[in-house]
């Protein structure tokens, strides 16, 4: 028996013993075809689905280095039908590939008839295919190409997609690395998606997504849509490429709800891209609005639906998507592989942590124990209502005024879902709050002074999920959220995880009231963090003093 | 080769309609099976009966009636399926042969050399389907029967014809140019004559059409038996007509009125150039082999076997727990197997053999009662207790012998109905043998290589042609794999545990897999993510204790347990304290105890039992505070087992009449509420099926023992004397008479010689017998010997032996000697 330091189990997860020597080894090898799934101290776990045994055949992997990465590191025998299975699904993939042909040109071409006939009958399939060339080729309608390619994942044929992409308008962009450098892993990612024409970057809040994009445009010369969460986080991406990139002011439009400006690099809002009227999407000419070269998808596990269904029609073009989290809670991760692409990088947020691009953080979940009349008013509370209500009581708020006493100078940001509950906790604390109905100019004014440090507190709602760049802020303090998010919970650490001027980790407390539903969820919530490697530590209100 | 399946001995139980015409004038035999019998050695005859052990089940009375049943119908059969290839060609073509055949006869006829023919007769000679020297064989009637179409042949042309009449010989006569001949006997005898001429024939087949040449060469690869509408019609030669009735026309067809056309053997013959067997190859096909590591084959046999004991537990908890209902006809419903199959992770055919095998090992039934559903049996927790190695003999036995043939759950029998898991629809008696066979290959394949299913079936097939085909090979591919889910096989080749439990040593196997299992670990790793991961099996009280503090979230290899609120409360439920938690999860846990789960444990333990529950038959209650401790202290309502719950509320354990009854008898006043808000709460703790006895094992009769066959031949003999024994005519119901002295002697040198002898019994009712016994043991007042007639070994008090008389081959000589008079007239 070999003393590997993978353990194969039957759900089809590996488990990796870290501490093991060949560890890190072993990830290298595991990591082109397992998903990370959780990543705690001791032992890691992968998991092998279809979705990334594709992947690793799209990155020119094939079964026989699986199995054989298997059978290395493996502790125990494997079992054989896993073995066959691997090498059955991965035979899958590329048995149907999208090329162009010179004449008739996008074709869907089969090196195995059988797999063409069968998808030929597929009622899902069959209606984007066009005449039958020969026996082995069928053409296909350019407009289908990405709807093609969602339906043949489905049923279980994954294409290959051979077909290239168009090189758009030529737009001179580069980058200006002056008093700063490209990191290793932003490299390395970078060419990771360029290498793979289309796909998902992931990595952690505050580990220079931004930078990536900006390299990527650098790469591809030309005309670049980037499309983001919201206006604030629009205007972000704008000042930063206008720091680190050669583009200027004039060649960056913004497209928002206020402003309409299409230039050579656009940014535009999710929100925007969404509006209706009259039923009709008003605003999707502007993915033909130019001869986009890249097209740049921030945040792409909040994608929105309509979003993804105009991404199908624009496959040609290059893609990439950008996440700290690729954990959709509506469960479309496919639709992300087959419309913008595989994964093309990945990276541990610890590894990010222990090359100090990120700071280290420590999370606290502070329990804090009702009063018996809360207790009664929880109790008797609608089940609607009694999240809210556990999670929006004045004791909590109390505890928060502790917590940011203790925390007395330095930058603290307190997030919540309520507004009711942000609005007292904001006159407790003498803190601004902004809300989404705070304008635009206004949030900036208070970001703004936030960074620069006259303001050392700020009470939040949602709108700073994401994309909010506080590069000082090194306290979070979470009140309410929406239920068991795991993503915004990563997403609202990543807000205080940039490295700090003055060095020294980040504080993360989650308040959350005991034997409430507000504590289950905060253990869903956790999840995702915990399985990175984040240890909560758990400790009673009373425990909290202001002198710390 | 042309001996097609569904010709020959290739169809089973396929009987002729009529006898063999054409062996009518065979010569009279010189001897009878039974003489041959009787000439063989004891040993010849034991391994007679260990080749067919049908023929001992039970032992017959003598050599006569065992000639006779191994000529049965059924029991040549049976031998039938046992033979390979090879030896049913040789055994065909002796049916192809005039009476007697020969050796030499033989090897002509097929081409071969004569050792190989000769192997292949000696073969059939041991298992009495011949008899007689090598130029003097003799076949059972009955085997004729069996051979409807040897080789694919038809019948010759004189039986094929026979009872045809003078006006249809006529124009058969006349279109070989022959005399007419108005005595239908004779002109059949030309016909005859005139086809069994080879240049006769092969002039008349030259010249023929293509078409009708293909007609010909279809019904002579195959069947030689076509369909043709009004085939014994008038027979004529119109070149207008359809090939097929040409033919007739010729006479190279024979018509008969089922309105079928025969080819007849003559012709079959000279199209296939004068050899039945034109391209005979009497050598076994190459087992296809491939290289393998031998070193990976133990370990992953190791790992399927520690897998699937893990399952059957895993599976036999779950269902205990929740037990499936079971359907009306018996078995499980597909919408329960599906939802087992997602319990466990598994696919259907994989979960069907989980379930069959636990069933088959007698740890899973249906509960007594029809609505209980599927339940694991008691003997499933004398199972659970055994060692690792030790389970897995149970399941690996159990599957290798069941009559039932898991794999076929998943598919739709010929009503396209889905078999359902664990129902009769899957009983296959021939299912064990197959299984052996199966192994028995598998354990042919040298060290270092493993067999190819295609090349497992394709020599299964030439070692056991008859059921061969399509479904064979299907049954044979899933107990390939099912093999390997249970380790007996790693990498597809037979691994040592395997090996050595096929050959029936499960104690060895126990043994020689106890090394291939991973050692169980002491400890676990604790995460900061409320997990806890058991980087191998654990030791059995460590994955209990955890098991029920924290439950399982992926299994394999390692196993990972998360730990909920859930979770821990149900460890406090099952009696663990928190202080028990905590302990076992610092002294077994190789990393340091997170904070998150120790505050876990406490914040759960510090809710727990806030709530109180109990079980309470009937409750008082009363406003008057007075008036319940009035009750409480009386003595005479002590019975009822009142305790106070508050102030105004006493429980108590009687039943609500009780409680009445017995406080009015107290002089107290009592009314009775409805029974709405009263709670009774009752849970067993484990739902257990009757202990019942594993399903029965079918289909496999169990190899005799040597000494079983010994003790067999012997009876066989010894009836044998007995029938030879020619008796003088006695008076009705004399027995044996001798003194008790002479009892004991005869008896005694009869067990020691091993020689039956007649005894005159009385038994306890008082009525009188004689029987022939063969004595093992003469001692204590009792004898022990094989009554030869009741097939069975019994015990006879001495006392009520009235005589004994020896047993002697000359008739005469008994009689002179004065021996007592027998009869065997009383014995019922």
């Amino acid at each position: 028996m070999s003393d590997g330091p993978l353990i194969v189990q039957s759900d089809k997860t590996l488990l990796l013993e870290v501490d093991h020597p060949l560890a890190a080894e072993c990830r290298q090898a595991v990591a082109p075809f397992a998903e990370l799934e959780r990543a705690p101290e001791h032992v890691h776990t992968y998991r092998v689905t279809p979705l990334g045994l594709w992947n690793a055949r799209a990155a020119g992997h094939d079964a026989e280095q699986v199995i054989d990465t298997l059978l290395r590191y493996s502790r125990y025998p494997v079992p054989h039908a896993l073995l066959v299975d691997v090498a059955e699904t991965m035979s899958r993939y590329g048995r149907l590939q999208l090329v162009n042909s010179p004449v008739h040109g996008l074709v869907l071409r089969s090196v195995d008839r059988a797999v063409l006939e069968e998808i030929l009958r597929s009622r899902k399939v069959a209606p984007m295919l066009g005449n039958r060339l020969d026996a082995e080729t069928v053409v296909v309608h350019p407009s289908e190409r990405g709807h093609l390619k969602s339906a043949l994942l489905k049923v279980g044929w994954p294409a290959e997609d051979l077909a290239g992409y168009v090189d758009g308008e030529a737009h001179a962009v580069a980058l200006e690395q002056t008093g700063w450098s490209l990191r290793g892993y932003q490299q390395d990612a970078v060419t990771g998606f360029w290498a793979g024409g289309s796909g998902v970057v992931v990595l952690p809040c505050g580990a220079g997504k931004t930078i990536v994009g900006a390299a990527a445009m650098a790469q591809a010369q030309a005309t670049t849509l980037i499309l983001v969460t919201n206006t604030v986080s629009a205007r972000q991406w704008k000042s930063e490429l206008l720091k680190r990139t050669s583009l200027t002011e004039d060649e960056i439009g913004e497209y928002s709800g206020e402003r309409k400006e299409i230039r050579p690099v656009t940014i535009a809002t999710y929100q925007v891209m969404t509006t209706r009227k009259k039923g009709a999407f008003i605003h999707l000419d502007l993915f033909d609005a130019r001869d986009w070269g890249l097209i740049i998808y921030d945040e792409v596990h909040l994608l929105p639906a309509p979003v993804f269904r105009f991404t199908a029609d624009i496959q040609s073009r290059r893609r990439l998507g950008l996440t700290a989290t690729l954990v959709r809670e509506d469960g479309r991760e496919g639709d992300v592989f087959s419309l913008i692409g595989p994964k093309r990088y990945d990276v541990p947020w610890k590894d990010i942590e222990a090359q100090g691009y990120i700071a280290p953080a420590d999370c606290v979940e502070v329990r804090v124990t009702l009063t018996d009349a809360e207790r009664l008013e929880y109790a008797t509370a609608e089940a609607e209502d009694r999240y809210r209500v556990g999670a929006t009581t004045m004791t909590k708020s109390r505890v928060v005024q502790r917590l940011v006493e203790r925390h007395r100078g330095e930058r603290t940001l307190v997030i919540g879902a309520y507004l009711d509950q942000l609005d007292r906790l904001g006159e407790l604390l003498d803190a601004p709050v902004i809300t989404g109905a705070t304008k635009n100019s206004e949030r900036e004014r208070l970001y703004e002074e936030f960074r620069r440090g006259e303001l050392t507190r700020l009470v939040v709602s949602k709108v700073a999920n994401f994309s909010i760049d506080l590069p000082e802020a090194s306290v979070a303090i979470q009140v309410s959220g929406t239920f068991g998010s795991r993503q915004e919970e990563a997403q609202r650490l990543g807000r205080i995880l940039r490295p700090k001027a003055a060095g020294g980790s980040a504080r993360f407390y989650t308040v959350v009231a005991r034997d409430t539903l507000d504590q289950e969820y905060a253990a869903h919530r956790q999840r995702f963090l915990a399985e990175q490697g984040y240890a909560y530590t758990i400790v009673d209100a009373d425990d909290v003093r202001t002198d710390g | 080769m042309a001996a097609d399946r569904g010709v020959g001995f290739g169809s089973r139980g396929a009987r002729a309609a009529g006898g063999p015409a054409h062996y009518r004038e065979a010569v009279t035999r010189p001897r009878t099976l039974t003489d041959d019998l009787r000439d063989r050695s004891d040993e010849e005859l034991a391994e007679l009966l260990a080749q067919r052990p049908d023929l001992t089940a039970p032992v017959p009375g003598d050599l006569a009636a065992l000639a006779a049943r191994a000529a049965s119908h059924a029991s040549t059969v049976r031998a039938l399926d046992g033979l390979d290839q090879r030896v049913l060609t040789v055994l065909e073509a002796v049916t192809l042969l005039p009476a007697p055949a020969s050796v030499t006869a033989l090897a002509e006829l097929l081409g071969a050399p004569a050792a190989t023919v000769s192997s292949a007769v000696d073969r059939l000679r041991r298992i009495a389907l011949l008899w007689g020297s090598d130029d003097d064989l003799q076949l059972p009637a009955v085997i004729r029967d069996l051979a409807r179409f040897p080789a694919g042949l038809g019948p010759p042309v004189a039986d094929a014809l026979l009872g045809v009449g003078a006006g249809r010989l006529a124009p058969l006569l006349a279109a070989w140019g022959l005399p007419a001949e108005p005595d239908p006997l004779r002109g059949l005898a030309r016909v005859a004559a005139y086809l069994a001429d080879p240049g006769a024939l092969r002039d008349l087949l030259v010249e023929l059409p293509a078409d009708e040449r293909q007609v010909l060469d279809a019904l002579n690869s195959g069947v030689p038996v076509g369909l043709l509408n009004g085939a014994a019609g008038p027979i004529r030669l119109d070149p207008r007509d359809p090939p097929a009735r040409r033919l007739l026309g010729r006479g190279l067809l024979v018509g008969r009125p089922d309105d079928t056309v025969v080819l007849p053997r003559e012709v079959g013959l000279a199209l296939r150039g004068g050899r039945p067997f034109p391209d005979l190859d009497l050598s076994p096909p190459e087992p296809g082999t491939e290289p393998v590591r031998a070193r990976s084959v133990g370990s992953t046999a190791g790992g399927a076997a520690t897998r699937f004991v893990a399952l059957v537990g895993q599976l036999l908890e779950a269902w205990g727990d929740q037990p499936p209902p079971e359907l009306r006809s018996g078995g499980l419903g597909v919408r329960e197997l599906r939802r087992t199959a997602a319990l466990l992770d598994l696919t259907e055919p994989e979960v069907a053999l989980v379930l069959e095998t636990a069933y088959a090992a007698g740890l899973l039934a249906p509960g007594s009662d029809p609505e209980a559903g599927w339940l694991p049996t008691p003997a499933y927790d004398r199972w659970r207790a055994g060692a690792p190695a030790q389970r897995w003999v149970v399941l690996a036995e159990a599957w290798l012998t069941m009559p039932r043939l898991p794999g076929l759950v998943g598919s739709r029998d010929d009503r396209d109905r889905p078999f359902p898991a664990l129902s009769r629809d899957l009983d296959r008696p021939a299912a064990p043998t197959l299984r052996a066979a199966v192994l028995r290959l598998l354990g042919e394949v040298p060290t270092g290589r493993r067999a190819t299913p295609t090349g497992v079936a394709a020599l299964l097939s030439w070692r056991a042609p008859r059921g061969a085909g399509p479904e064979r090979d299907l049954a044979v591919g899933s107990m390939l794999t099912e093999a390997e889910e249970l380790g007996l096989t790693g990498l597809g080749a037979l691994a040592e545990p395997g090996r050595l439990l096929a050959a029936g040593d499960p104690a060895a196997a126990a043994v020689a897999l106890r090394p291939l299992l991973p050692a169980p670990l002491d400890h676990v790793l604790l995460q900061a993510d409320l997990t806890a991961v058991a980087p191998g099996p654990l030791e059995p009280e460590l994955a209990a204790a955890l098991g029920a503090v924290a439950s399982v979230e992926s299994t394999g290899g390692a196993t990972v347990y998360r730990f909920t609120e859930t979770s821990v409360r149900r460890g406090l439920d099952a009696g663990y304290s928190a202080a028990d938690i905590s302990d076992l999860l610092r002294t077994r846990s190789r990393t340091p105890v997170p904070q998150p789960l120790s505050y876990l444990v406490e914040d759960v333990a510090r809710r727990h039992g806030r709530i109180r529950v109990g079980t309470a038959s009937a409750y008082l209650r009363c406003d008057d505070e007075a008036l319940l401790a009035e009750v409480l202290a009386s003595r005479r309502t002590t019975a009822l087992r009142l305790r106070r719950l508050a102030p105004t509320v006493l429980a108590a354990v009687a039943a609500t009449p009780q409680v009445l009854a017995v406080l009015r008898a107290a002089g107290f006043a009592p009314v009775q509420e409805s029974l709405e808000g009263e709670v009774v709460l009752t849970r067993p703790a484990r739902r257990r099926a009757a202990d019942r006895a594993a399903p029965p094992r079918r289909g496999l009769p169990p190899a005799p023992r040597p000494e079983l066959l010994r003790a067999a031949v012997r009876a066989l003999r010894a009836g044998d004397r007995a029938s030879a024994a020619v008796r003088r005519p006695v008076p009705a119901g004399a027995l044996p008479r001798t003194g008790s002295s002479a009892t004991l002697t005869t008896l005694r040198a009869a067990a020691r010689d091993g020689r039956p002898v007649w005894i005159g019994y009385v038994n306890a009712q008082g009525s009188a017998s004689s029987r022939v016994i063969q004595p093992t043991s003469v001692e204590g007042g009792y004898v022990v010997g094989y009554d030869s007639r009741h097939e069975q070994t019994r015990t006879f008090a001495l006392h009520r032996i009235t005589g004994v008389a020896e047993i002697d081959a000359d008739p005469d000589e008994a009689g002179q000697a004065g021996e007592p008079e027998v009869t065997s007239a009383l014995d019922g």
